[in-house]
């Protein structure tokens, strides 16, 4: 009834995804940088972004081979059903890195250097938002008890959520002071929107985990 | 062999039984979906059936003493016909001694003796008194299981031991010999000790779920390692307190559904004369109520009365489990499942705060309880009254 193996084989799977994500999340990090570099060419740009979308693509592979490995009956029904939210969640964080930076490619974006400190903080935040993720998710299955007992772990992931807000709300204001036509200040919000995205994507995820925490606990 | 179709009342009282208390096993597991639906119906089937074999009997002939000391009148009246003569003793019980001046019952409890040794018997009367026996049966349970098909269909988990009880007393009471303080008196307590049990029976099981759930957030919750040893504890769990459940189902219910067709007196005065088969056939009735038409009443159950937790949902099975057995030791009556289960549901969310029980839903459910063996009990009352003629 119980695969030990089985569940250690879709919990390395989940882990799998999450590295491929996170990868994509580095790649991302990387297109931005240049993305937020002048000297920065088009063509550069255009391949970071397809490195992007490659580490995308790995990601969405792992998460079907995870989804597959869910068919046996290791876990409950609600307990795959929760695992699929989360994964697919974590996987839209992927997608969202991609949709930026072809949104970026494609309009081609120019992002003013003075704003370069900014998004490369939001983005670093991010990434330690997502290694905190990561961790909780670990904790999630291999120390249960002790998560349904204290999950403060998950409101780490809220606080660094608060602080891209932060910078998200600075770049708007800087954005709509700057002497510049509406469509090109839209347009750059629309990026700051986009990126600053990401990090609700993590922070519904860490509440995803709670209510799946709440809904299991006696 | 006409007589035997009579039977078929019994069985649809089973399926009844078995499409409403299914819900008490299983129910939570199901809405919580830690079982399948279909695991579930299989596992209640079975181990109502293998209740009903193992220790179905015992309540049989017990269940038959319970039927009012209306019914045992007017059996005395109907075996004096037979050549039964009855004496009453120093402590006011009835002794029936058998043509050969033997005594073969006391106190209201009849022992079964051997039909081979009976002799003398009118048999032109023992035939009307087998028919009006199967008869008399059909009655109270089309009364019973058409009430509790109705609450079924209207999705509230009542009780069917409760119905098929209600409509015994409403046959009882049309025959009662009101002149007779001792027959009232009879007629009072066991009205009393029935309808007690629609209150001590939940608030029991609510207690007790309490305790259980309390003491498994307190000291075990954090010991759980994994999600997956989590999800291991929680089927487990069902699966052993959800096969406790139908097992007590079988046992107490088998009797209720099928116990007014068995001849307590061994004459063969009735369809039935094996305590055995008779209870298994009752199980096997509930049972194929349990795998035809239970889904409704087991999703009521585990979904709308609390917001409980997957654990919360077997620790309430256990709870009522234990609860039903409990009862049946204190009160000495089949006491109704459906509502042990409602009162452990209620006692878990408890556990939370009163804000996590929906009361609204259990005030409903409340209402079923008494309504069903009321109900059950007017339409025999009533059909006593048009069919007096024939039961004299």
């Amino acid at each position: 009834m119980f695969n030990k193996n089985s569940a250690n084989k879709v919990h390395s799977l989940i882990v799998e995804h999450m590295q491929a994500v996170e990868e994509c999340l580095i790649k991302f990090e990387g297109f931005m940088d240049a993305a937020t570099t002048p000297e920065t060419v088009p063509a550069t740009l255009r391949t970071l972004s397809a490195g992007v979308g490659a580490a995308e693509d790995v990601a969405d592979k792992a998460l079907r081979r995870m989804i597959d490995s869910l068919g046996g009956g290791t876990f409950l029904a609600s307990t795959k059903e929760d695992i699929i939210a989360i994964s697919t969640m974590c996987d839209k964080v992927a997608n969202k890195c991609e949709t930026i930076a072809k949104v970026i490619v494609c309009q081609k974006i120019k992002l003013p250097d003075e704003y370069a400190k900014d998004l490369t903080n939001i983005i670093a935040t991010t990434r330690k938002q997502f290694d905190v993720l990561e961790e909780s998710i670990g904790q999630f299955f291999e120390k249960f008890g002790a998560l349904l007992q204290d999950h403060k772990i998950l409101d780490e992931i809220r606080a660094l959520e608060s602080e891209v807000d932060a910078v998200e709300v600075k770049l708007y204001d800087d954005i709509f002071a700057l002497d510049m036509d509406l469509a090109h200040q839209m347009q750059l919000s629309n990026v700051v929107e986009l990126i600053a995205d990401i990090s609700d994507v993590i922070e519904n995820i860490a509440d995803k985990i709670q209510i799946m925490l709440i809904s299991r606990k006696v | 062999m006409w007589i035997y179709l009579l039977l078929g009342a019994g069985l649809f009282m089973g399926w009844s039984l078995g499409t409403n208390d299914a819900a008490n096993a299983f129910g939570t597991a199901v809405a919580t979906r830690v079982v399948k639906y279909r695991t579930a119906i299989i596992i209640i089937a079975t181990m109502v059936v293998l209740g009903a074999i193992l220790q179905g009997a015992d309540d049989i002939s017990k269940l038959s003493s319970i039927a009012t000391n209306n019914e045992v009148a007017a059996d005395v009246a109907d075996m004096e016909k037979l050549g039964y003569v009855f004496e009453k003793d120093a402590d006011g019980n009835y002794v029936m001694r058998n043509h050969k001046g033997e005594i073969v019952t006391k106190d209201g409890e009849y022992v079964i003796i051997n039909k081979d040794a009976v002799e003398g018997i009118d048999k032109a009367g023992l035939k009307d008194l087998k028919i009006k026996s199967a008869v008399k049966a059909a009655i109270i349970f089309i009364a019973a299981a058409a009430t509790v098909f109705v609450m079924s269909y209207l999705k509230f988990p009542v009780s069917a031991n409760q119905a098929v009880t209600g409509a015994i007393i409403g046959w009882g009471l049309f025959y009662a010999d009101y002149s007779n303080p001792e027959v009232m008196s009879t007629n009072l307590k066991e009205i009393g000790k029935f309808m007690s049990t629609w209150f001590i029976n939940p608030v029991g099981a609510a207690l007790i779920a309490f305790v259980i759930v309390y003491f498994f957030k307190k000291f075990f919750e954090s010991k759980v390692l994994s999600l997956k040893g989590y999800d291991k504890v929680v089927k487990i769990g069902y699966i052993v307190a959800g096969a406790y459940s139908a097992y007590t189902i079988g046992i107490n219910s088998s009797a209720s559904v099928t116990a007014f067709y068995y001849d307590s007196f061994g004459v063969g005065a009735n369809v039935l004369t094996s305590a055995s088969l008779t209870a298994i056939i009752g199980g096997v009735a509930i049972a194929v109520g349990v795998l035809t038409y239970s889904k409704k009443v087991m999703m009521t159950v585990g979904g709308s009365i609390a917001n409980i937790t997957q654990i919360d949902g077997f620790l309430v099975i256990l709870a009522s489990a234990l609860s039903i057995t409990l009862m049946k030791e204190l009160m000495g009556i089949p006491v109704s499942t459906s509502q042990a289960v409602v009162g452990a549901v209620v006692g878990a969310g408890l556990v939370s705060g009163v804000k996590n029980v929906n009361f609204g839903v259990f005030k409903r459910i409340a209402i079923a309880w008494v309504s069903s063996p009321t109900v059950a009990g007017l339409i025999t009352y009533l059909v006593a009254l048009a069919t007096q003629s024939y039961f004299g």
